[in-house]
């Protein structure tokens, strides 16, 4: 029983990451119809951000937090001038936004790599080793710090976007983008202000998991096929969708990782990408199936 | 009476169509590509001379590599417009299948390659059965899924070798004639494979499949039955792969997950097709000799593996963004492709 319960704890703490992870992607993809293929190289690049904030100057990775955020917020704005602001008016718009997001992807590891190198990197703030326990469970007090403010982070924008003014516009434009755009709303403008925040997302949740995995240049290929299971599960566009899925995916992972092995503990997330793309497009929370 | 009408009629339309293909034929020059399989058979005679042109062998084999992938990608991602970032998997299938094969037996490669593309094939069809359902972008995320699960299965099945793979025993010739086999292997299959691509392209099939490309509830509406096209044009493109694999790996000597299943494998083919042209004959060929000739500058000039990562990243970038139709095609369109490049 306290072996099942340590399990379920320990997926837990690991969806509340990847809740966030997958949030920001979600997110673009529901207001501008992209699926963003670059999302897990700018959490890497968000990842890096921290791990030089800590490494120079022994910056806790939670302070630097705000600013990968706001500096990946920022490629994101520039990203999305110099590339899909053109992009938007294409007729094979979206098949060709998932390989120019790809394209991006690769300049961006070969950026960093160059930069870098590919070896494996970690934040090591005294609490990323440490645990809480109650009684013989035993919580990892990184993946806890991580989980809630991942939570945080994710409400805020959950009431970002359901109370004020610019998230009405945001919300509307994923309803209906022509609509919205008739009714007066700066279709153009909220685009590319939720691509920056979608990458802002990634830039925070870029500093939570620089202390939670290792981290290196190439390792957003596992993560690509990991955080679309997430999305499409939850429905794409669909945030609320998305966090669900993650905490459900990583308890279903956690639990084969225990008993079938720990190297199929990722399979679980391929797998399950696979066959819910193939069985139910529209994810748990889409109504209907907008990428098919 | 009513049966000469129409036997009128169809003597009209065959000479129509026969006056149409000679037309075609006028805007074309068949003699170059042979020309040039004929250089490129003559080449390995350079050996004869005092000095050694095994770079030269080597650039032209691994060109000729690309060309039947790029070449087997484009059945299914430029004539049926799936695009696919997984085919990896069927290089992986296919360099396995023979290698294996060839460390216990001892067959060649050579030989088994259409074997290890059949095997290719039917992996590619049953696939195809279930991630054809969806198109778009969903499509392109299977298949990127699709690599990730079978990297992991590979790299953790004992039976070949799991991560570190397989090393295979080498060819037992002198270094300056060691290539050649290879050499006129992939040379030969490269032929075969764009001679292939043309034949499809001009079938009813491929009629099919460019019919899928446009719109494809019109072409099941007009009686094609898309699901089995699209899933044919899938275990098609899979067999070209699949035998290019084969004969890769008894090249390399070793058969290991890291080789066959990176992304940057299937990123090139992708990447070959649309920087020459999807859906020409002469497109991913002309896009394999200009990636082949970039990476390799890449390498000469900057080393690192990672730049050449920027850099694929970059060209591929620039092209869908100011060539999404690729050199053949933007060519082809302003009606200045030039006669020895129109193979279609």
């Amino acid at each position: 029983m306290a072996h099942t319960l340590q399990i379920l704890i320990l997926g837990l703490a690991l969806g509340g990451v990847f809740a966030l992870m997958g949030a920001g992607l979600s997110l673009v993809f529901g207001v501008m119809r992209i699926v963003n293929l670059a999302h897990p190289v700018m959490i890497i690049g968000g990842a890096y951000v921290a791990y030089w904030g800590f490494r120079l100057w022994g910056v806790d990775p939670l302070v630097t937090l705000p600013i990968a955020a706001v500096i990946l917020a920022a490629v994101g704005v520039i990203l999305y001038k110099v590339v899909f602001e053109k992009e938007a008016k294409a007729a094979t718009y979206s098949e060709m936004t998932v390989l120019l997001t790809f394209a991006v992807a690769m300049i961006i590891e070969g950026a960093l790599g160059t930069a870098f190198s590919n070896t494996q990197r970690v934040t090591s703030p005294d609490y990323a080793t440490d645990a809480i326990f109650i009684g013989d469970i035993f919580i990892p007090t990184g993946q806890l710090y991580a989980g809630i403010v991942s939570l945080v982070i994710i409400s805020g924008l959950a009431l970002f976007l359901k109370y004020s003014r610019f998230g009405y516009a945001i919300r509307a434009t994923t309803q209906n983008r022509d609509a919205a755009s008739l009714l007066g709303v700066n279709v153009n403008l909220v685009s590319m202000v939720s691509f920056a925040i979608g990458v802002g997302l990634a830039g925070a949740a870029g500093a939570l998991v620089s202390f939670v995995f290792s981290f290196f240049p190439a390792k957003h290929w596992e993560w690509i096929a990991i955080l679309m299971s997430l999305v499409v599960l939850g429905g794409m566009g669909s945030i609320l969708g998305t966090v669900v899925a993650a905490f459900l995916l990583s308890v279903i992972a956690a639990f084969v990782g225990a008993y079938v092995g720990a190297t199929w503990s990722t399979m679980t997330f391929f797998l399950a990408l696979f066959l819910i793309l193939i069985v139910r497009p529209q994810g748990l929370f889409g109504d209907k199936p907008e990428l098919a | 009476m009513a049966s000469m009408d129409q036997s009128a009629v169809l003597e009209a339309r065959r000479l129509y169509n026969a006056r149409l293909a000679l037309k075609a034929d006028k805007t074309r020059a068949v003699w170059f590509p042979i020309a040039v399989l004929a250089v490129l058979l003559a080449l390995p005679l350079l050996q004869l001379t005092s000095s050694n042109y095994n770079y030269v062998l080597h650039l032209v084999l691994y060109t000729a590599s690309y060309v039947v992938m790029a070449s087997g990608w484009n059945i299914l991602g430029g004539f049926a417009g799936y695009i696919s970032l997984g085919h990896n998997v069927f290089f992986a299938i296919g360099g396995y299948f023979a290698g294996m094969i060839y460390a216990r037996y001892g067959v060649s490669t050579i030989i088994l390659a259409p074997l290890a593309g059949l095997v290719a094939a039917v992996v590619g069809y049953v696939i195809g059965r279930i991630t054809l359902k969806v198109r778009g972008p969903s499509f392109i995320i299977s298949s990127l899924a699709l690599v990730m699960i079978f990297r992991i299965l590979f790299d953790n099945w004992d039976f070949v070798g799991g991560a570190a793979g397989v090393s295979l025993p080498a060819i037992d010739l002198p270094v300056k004639w060691a290539k050649v086999p290879y050499y006129y292997a992939f040379v030969v299959m490269a032929a075969v494979t764009v001679y292939a691509t043309y034949r499809i392209k001009h079938s009813k099939f491929g009629l099919g499949l460019r019919a899928i490309s446009k719109d494809e509830i019109k072409a099941e509406s007009a009686g094609i039955d898309t699901r089995f096209y699209k899933t044919l044009a899938f275990a098609m493109s899979a067999f070209f792969v699949g035998m290019a694999g084969a004969v890769w790996g008894e090249y390399l000597t070793y058969i290991r997950p890291n080789i066959f299943l990176i992304i940057l494998v299937s990123v090139n083919m992708v990447l070959m097709c649309i920087l020459g042209g999807k859906g020409t004959i002469a497109g991913p060929v002309i896009g394999a000799i200009l990636i082949v000739a970039f990476n390799e500058a890449c390498v000469i000039f900057f080393g690192g593996s990672e730049i050449n990562i920027l850099a694929t990243g970059l060209v591929m970038a620039l092209a869908l963004m100011f060539f999404p139709l690729g050199i053949i095609g933007s060519l082809a369109r302003s009606g200045r492709l030039p006669r020895i490049l129109n193979w279609d």
